[in-house]
């Protein structure tokens, strides 16, 4: 619970900004600013905004939110943190790796993938990544069954991101206001990524 | 065995590499700090290390959170902090202690107590050492000052109260400087550290520095490794360091050696510190400060002793007592260091980053040489400009002179300059060889540039 109040409590240290480094695949490494833990950094494959919170730094028990530079976006194409829950780094320690020219493209995508149909149909997807839950507490019903009716506004799961619960609302464009739940794609306690599929669906507009 | 597997190294270069040394022998990893300027350091490579921060050492070797979280997420439960950087810092101590890092060094607020000076000064007075006559305690004002000065007698010199390195100081010769001085020194200490205190002592001038070796545990147990001799100086700076201090009569050494080793007990310290003493025309040691740390000269007390002091601080920190007695420490001989600095001599003592195009070291009988350097090294410009340290030792102190010149004409360095010609200038010298020298000019060479 102290790292939940500390995320925007007293515990909290100044923001930080990332290095950025341009290598010779053209590509732009984003590197730690200080010494510290580093974890919630953006999945690969994300597109990254310039600007955008690349997670967290925690320093002797305090915890600082790190932001890409004003002038650093892309296609994330390497997490060095992906497979840890937190990756000790230094100074200079490299984190990310993103991939300038992707951007349009990935962000074209990610817009996309957001609303459009899915193979199979309609596909609701996560917007952005964190920790999926399809209950509101432990011993609750799910928010939404298989065979359900569901419509634009109506929460369908708590996504927990940088230990802030946030409730995932249906609703997007080009998904229709009334929809029938066909496939529940994510298991509750599932790390998902930004646009992962969450639910298939099927318009009842 | 000594309870710690991983050690912390907060510091740099020669004092890194020879923390490194004891770990070694010891069995114990150590994890170094270090600044983007000193990641491919010889002293890291193919060590464990983390980059703290740029090369301003504000931001890398002097940034407490940053070294202290580097130690924690490397799994480390020591820290050593060496000499310079944050050594003598106790709100460095306790944050180490406070996140589960043993601090190797004396506990804060000993740390703290020998920090400020005139709480220092009584504590050694009420243990039984002598002082320099002067304030008791800090000045009110320079009105203070002056009442101080005519009960003291001229000349007198200002300090500050948390001052070190030669600054905030300033001497008054007479009634027509005091004001002057006083306002001088304290603005002066007010924006190099930040506490504008002033306190005031009697001027001795062509005294000679001496200092006292000590070593203690947590039991009380207190040893002391001897004296050393560390007169010759530049602007407040150590140049050659020797032991024994053979200016001294037996029983003032003996006198004051046993008084330091009981104060040492009396303020509950711990690890390895230092007493700085100066040697007064009446032959008397009077108590100047004591540094909380090990020093740069620690290696002319190991030379006479046989003593490793880093792992004895390291040993003492883990809970141990001390390894050996007072009985059981025998001093042997002369020894004597010289700090070999990238610094131009002929130019002011300028300092010199560059390339060491060539560096060879001296071997020999008696020659220990303590550096982080080698062929093709960069001396980077952010840090102090020592190369190495040069350690003779000999029968007497003219076997180890000799020595130290003939190992000082066999050290090669082409591609910046050093501090050699100085040196040996001040070995040849009548001066130095007949002890004819106090802390008011370098023996064998001149203020101006050169030798004499």
């Amino acid at each position: 619970m102290s790292e939940l109040q500390g995320h925007h409590g007293p515990h909290q240290l100044p923001d930080l900004e990332a290095l950025a480094v341009r290598d010779e695949a053209g590509h732009v490494e984003l590197r730690s600013p200080t010494v510290g833990l580093w974890r919630e950094g953006p999945a690969e494959g994300h597109a990254l905004a310039p600007g955008e919170c690349i997670g967290r730094i925690e320093i002797l028990g305090r915890f600082a939110r790190l932001f890409a530079p004003a002038g650093a976006g892309g296609l994330v194409v390497r997490n060095e943190g992906k497979e840890r829950a937190r990756l000790p780094v230094g100074y200079d320690s490299p984190l990310l790796s993103v991939d300038p020219s992707a951007a349009s493209v990935g962000a074209a995508a990610a817009a996309a993938a957001d609303a459009g149909p899915g193979a199979g149909g309609l596909v609701f997807k996560a917007p952005s990544s964190g920790r999926f839950y399809a209950k509101p507490g432990p011993d609750k019903d799910p928010f939404v069954r298989v065979g359900d009716e569901i419509t634009t506004g109506q929460t369908i799961a708590i996504l927990e991101v940088m230990k802030t619960f946030n409730r995932i609302s249906y609703g997007g464009a080009g998904l229709p206001a009334r929809a029938k739940v066909l496939a529940i794609l994510a298991a509750d306690g599932d790390d998902v990524d930004r646009g992962a599929p969450l639910l298939e669906l099927e318009s009842l507009d | 065995m000594s309870g710690f597997h991983r050690l912390f190294v907060a510091n740099r270069g020669e004092v890194a590499a020879r923390v490194a040394r004891s770990c070694d022998a010891m069995g114990i990893t150590p994890v170094f700090g270090v600044s983007t300027a000193d990641r491919e350091g010889p002293w890291v490579r193919e060590r464990e290390h983390v980059v703290l921060g740029p090369g301003r050492s504000t931001s890398s070797y002097l940034d407490m959170e940053r070294v202290v979280q580097a130690a924690v997420q490397t799994g480390c439960t020591a820290l050593h902090p060496g000499w310079g950087f944050l050594a003598e810092n106790p709100r460095f101590a306790a944050l180490c202690e406070q996140h589960g890092v043993t601090f190797i060094g004396p506990p804060a607020h000993v740390m703290s107590l020998m920090g400020k000076k005139t709480p220092a000064k009584k504590a050694m007075g009420e243990a039984g050492l002598r002082l320099i006559p002067g304030s008791d305690g800090v000045l009110r004002d320079a009105a203070h000052a002056r009442e101080v000065a005519e009960a003291t007698g001229y000349p007198v010199l200002l300090k500050a109260e948390s001052g070190g390195g030669g600054r905030g100081m300033r001497v008054a010769r007479s009634d027509a400087e005091i004001e002057g001085a006083f306002l001088d020194a304290q603005a002066e200490a007010r924006a190099a550290f930040g506490d504008p205190r002033m306190y005031l002592e009697k001027l001795i001038e062509g005294g000679r520095h001496i200092e006292i070796q000590l070593m203690a545990d947590r039991y009380g147990n207190v040893v002391h490794v001897g004296e050393r001799d560390c007169t010759v100086q530049r602007n407040h700076q150590k140049l050659i360091e020797e032991s024994p201090a053979i200016v001294l009569d037996d029983e003032e050494r003996a006198r004051t050696l046993d008084a330091a080793v009981r104060a040492t007990a009396e303020i509950g310290y711990v690890g390895a510190g230092t007493m700085e003493f100066l040697l007064d025309h009446d032959g008397t040691l009077r108590f100047m400060e004591m540094n909380t740390r090990l020093q740069v000269e620690h290696c002319v007390s190991e030379m006479r002793s046989g003593v490793d002091l880093v792992a004895e601080q390291i040993r003492v920190a883990a809970g141990h007592r001390l390894s050996f007695t007072q009985a059981q420490i025998e001093l042997g001989g002369h020894a004597i260091e010289c700090r070999i600095n990238a610094e131009d001599p002929s130019q002011g003592f300028r300092p010199a980053p560059g390339v060491l195009e060539a560096w060879t070291l001296p071997q020999g009988e008696g020659i220990r040489v303590d550096t982080h350097v080698e062929a093709g090294y960069e001396v980077p410009p952010f840090y102090d400009s020592l190369l190495c340290k040069v350690i003779a030792a000999g029968k007497d102190r003219n076997e180890a002179c000799d020595r130290m010149i003939a190992g000082l004409e066999a050290l090669e360095c082409r591609g910046v300059p050093t501090t050699i010609p100085m040196h040996l200038a001040i070995l040849r010298s009548e001066a130095f060889r007949s002890n004819d020298y106090d802390t008011r000019a370098i023996p064998g060479w001149s203020s101006e540039g050169g030798a004499h």
